[in-house]
């Protein structure tokens, strides 16, 4: 794996491990991360050797948020820096790889935006969250969009409204979190978590979480072409086959309808 | 900002560039309401098709009601609006395309028409030219009856043309007059092709100049194409009686969501370019089942495919010309970049999937 200044990126089998690192800021979120997370994640996209992509912090802290020193006052700030960490996030929720999101320490503003994009998102038990941007004066970018659909909307409102602080406890009873573990078994956890997951049919796995991100925001009617068209291409590929292969053999069934059929004929007579 | 894309090396700099696109319809605009309500159509299941909501407008040449009711057209009533209709939204796509390019049609080297609408002898080039002024020793062919995805076919043409004689400017004209192959008898099959296709025309000129630059146009780069013998019945022309009428299988979305990404691998794989790097997706407005298979085969969203999804919506599916119609709504609404990419995908008859790169 490619050496990155604001991430340490490691590989064991099939799984990806992506850290955010700069222990000098406490992982705060700078524009060189949004390149070196989007350029792991363009790698990652492409490597067909990886299944798993674990998302965490370094140093017993998740992240900071947003690091501010990369707005200038010599200039008006303008919303491209955003906008390519909006686009960046995105194509993590999207990432053709299932993801975790490991959270130790403190997991503020931009680093719980991260969380929300992962399908997967344990923590350990002394884990806080927090989303301080509109009581700082700016917004928590789109996990307005993201929050609500985990918590709902009272709960998305107490959270993004007040920057209130919370524990993993409450996070994980909301619905944010999958898991809370001791720090001590974190890592144990993780790993057969990543066991159970493995083997696991990619292709399907990314139409799956396509529709269940667009079920907020779709009619029936035009969920269920979608749908149609996902179930139909999952029915055409190998796993599926090697699962018909592998079923009891049909002639059972065929005995029992013959049966039927005879019966009720016989029945007519 | 880092590049968007590796550079394609294999191709050079110079190549055929689509310089303007014009579009035209016939005068009269129906929505599905109306259509039920001219036809009188009644079967639930004949008005569930029309009213499924994927389309809401088409424009048609359709005769006028006598006593309320819709006229049945005789096959040379078909033939004729066919003609008719050709040399009139045919000559308005082309007007509105050369204009803004300051050309008139003496100026155009190369001219190919597509249509599979209707059959004509002579070809529509030979009435087009009669009717609009092109010089006599203008190159012409006329593309007949190759369905939904013949301009990509037709853009072929005139892209080697282009490139193969540089400085030249070659005319791509696709005219469907779909509502000249509508049979009205309360069949299903009919219902669905009624239901669903359009009448439109578009043109577009493409011309090779070492002087022209990417806000001339794109580039037209390669094409990939896409055949499923197998499926060669799924699509195409019967007889209802006596008229021409077009069959389309159920099947077709499906099968089509089974192969697009065949040639979209080797197309973009021959440029060792991801679909990531693709900014733009110009998909034939088919119809919404097989939109949506291509978007859930080729991992593509709704916004990708939303200038697809409005012109299905707006003039319903318009054959061959269905493409060009989201490539210019394309060019209206977007700001490009130098070296943005664009993949054009269309489909219809064979079954037949084609695709093109173009690079601004």
């Amino acid at each position: 794996m490619k050496n990155y200044k604001t991430l340490r990126v490691t590989q064991e089998g099939n799984v990806v491990t992506v850290r955010l690192h700069r222990p000098e800021k406490e992982n705060a979120i700078n524009m060189q991360m949004v390149y070196d997370l989007k350029d792991v994640v363009d790698v990652l996209t492409d490597a067909n050797d990886v299944s798993v992509m674990v998302l965490r912090g370094s140093e017993g802290i998740f992240s900071r948020g947003i690091d501010l020193c990369d707005f200038s006052l010599d200039k008006p700030p303008d919303i491209y820096g955003l906008q390519h960490w909006e686009k960046m996030c995105r194509q993590i929720e999207r990432l053709n790889k299932y993801t975790i999101a490991v959270v130790e320490g403190e997991c503020i503003g931009g680093g719980l935006q991260l969380v929300l994009l992962c399908d997967a998102r344990i923590a350990e038990r002394k884990a806080v969250f927090q989303l301080p941007e509109v009581k700082l004066g700016f917004l928590p970018g789109m996990a307005t969009f993201r929050l609500a659909k985990y918590v709902g909307l009272g709960r998305a409102k107490n959270i993004v409204l007040t920057g209130k602080r919370f524990k993993a406890e409450e996070a994980l009873s909301w619905g944010i979190l999958d898991q809370v573990y001791d720090p001590v078994e974190l890592e144990e956890m993780l790993q057969q978590k990543i066991n159970k997951l493995l083997p696991l049919h990619q292709e399907v796995l990314e139409l799956a979480r396509r529709l269940l991100l667009e079920s907020y925001a779709s009619e029936y009617e035009d969920f269920i072409g979608g749908f149609l068209a996902a179930q139909h291409r999952a029915i055409h590929s190998d796993a599926f086959r090697e699962l018909i292969l592998k079923a009891p053999s049909g002639t059972k069934a065929k005995e029992i309808f013959t049966a039927k059929d005879a019966s009720k004929h016989s029945r007519k007579k | 900002m880092t590049p968007t894309c590796p550079s394609l090396k294999s191709i050079p700099v110079e190549a055929p560039r689509i310089l303007s696109v014009g579009t035209a319809n016939p005068p009269d605009k129906y929505t599905q309401e109306e259509l039920l309500e001219y036809y009188k159509e009644t079967d639930w299941k004949i008005r569930s098709i029309f009213l499924g909501g994927h389309i809401s407008t088409r424009h048609l040449y359709l005769p006028e009601p006598v006593n309320g009711m819709m006229p049945e057209e005789t096959n040379e009533e078909l033939i004729q609006k066919h003609l008719r209709g050709s040399l009139e939204i045919g000559s308005q796509a082309i007007s509105e395309c050369l204009e803004p390019l300051g050309l008139a049609p003496y100026d155009i080297d190369f001219i190919c028409c597509l249509s599979s609408t209707g059959f004509l002898c002579p070809g529509i080039t030979a009435h087009i030219i009669k009717h609009m002024g092109f010089r006599e020793n203008v190159r012409r062919a006329d593309i007949l009856g190759m369905g939904c995805n013949a301009g990509i076919n037709g853009l072929q043409a005139v892209t080697d043309f282009a490139n193969a004689n540089p400085g030249k400017y070659a005319l791509l004209v696709c005219i469907e007059i779909c509502s000249a192959a509508y049979v009205y008898n309360k069949n299903i099959n009919t219902a669905v092709v009624n239901s669903l296709f359009g009448d439109g025309a578009a043109a577009i000129v493409v011309c090779r100049d070492s002087r022209l630059t990417w806000q001339d146009g794109p580039r037209v780069l390669d094409f990939e194409p896409h055949i499923i013998p197998d499926a060669i019945d799924a699509m195409r022309f019967g007889l209802e009686d006596n008229k021409l009428s077009f069959y389309l299988d159920r099947d077709i979305p499906y099968v089509i969501g089974m192969n697009v990404l065949k040639p979209i691998s080797r197309l973009l794989g021959r440029h060792q370019i991801k679909k990531r790097h693709i900014q733009h997706w110009l998909v034939h407005s088919g119809g919404k089942k097989v939109i949506d298979a291509i978007a859930y085969n080729l991992g593509l969203t709704r916004h990708d495919l939303r200038h697809t999804i409005h012109v299905l919506k707006n003039f319903g599916n318009l054959s061959s010309a269905s493409f060009l119609f989201s490539y210019k709504e394309l060019l209206e609404e977007t700001s490009f970049q130098e070296a943005d990419q664009a993949v054009m995908i269309t489909m219809g008859p064979g079954t037949s999937i084609e695709t093109a790169l173009l690079q601004w």
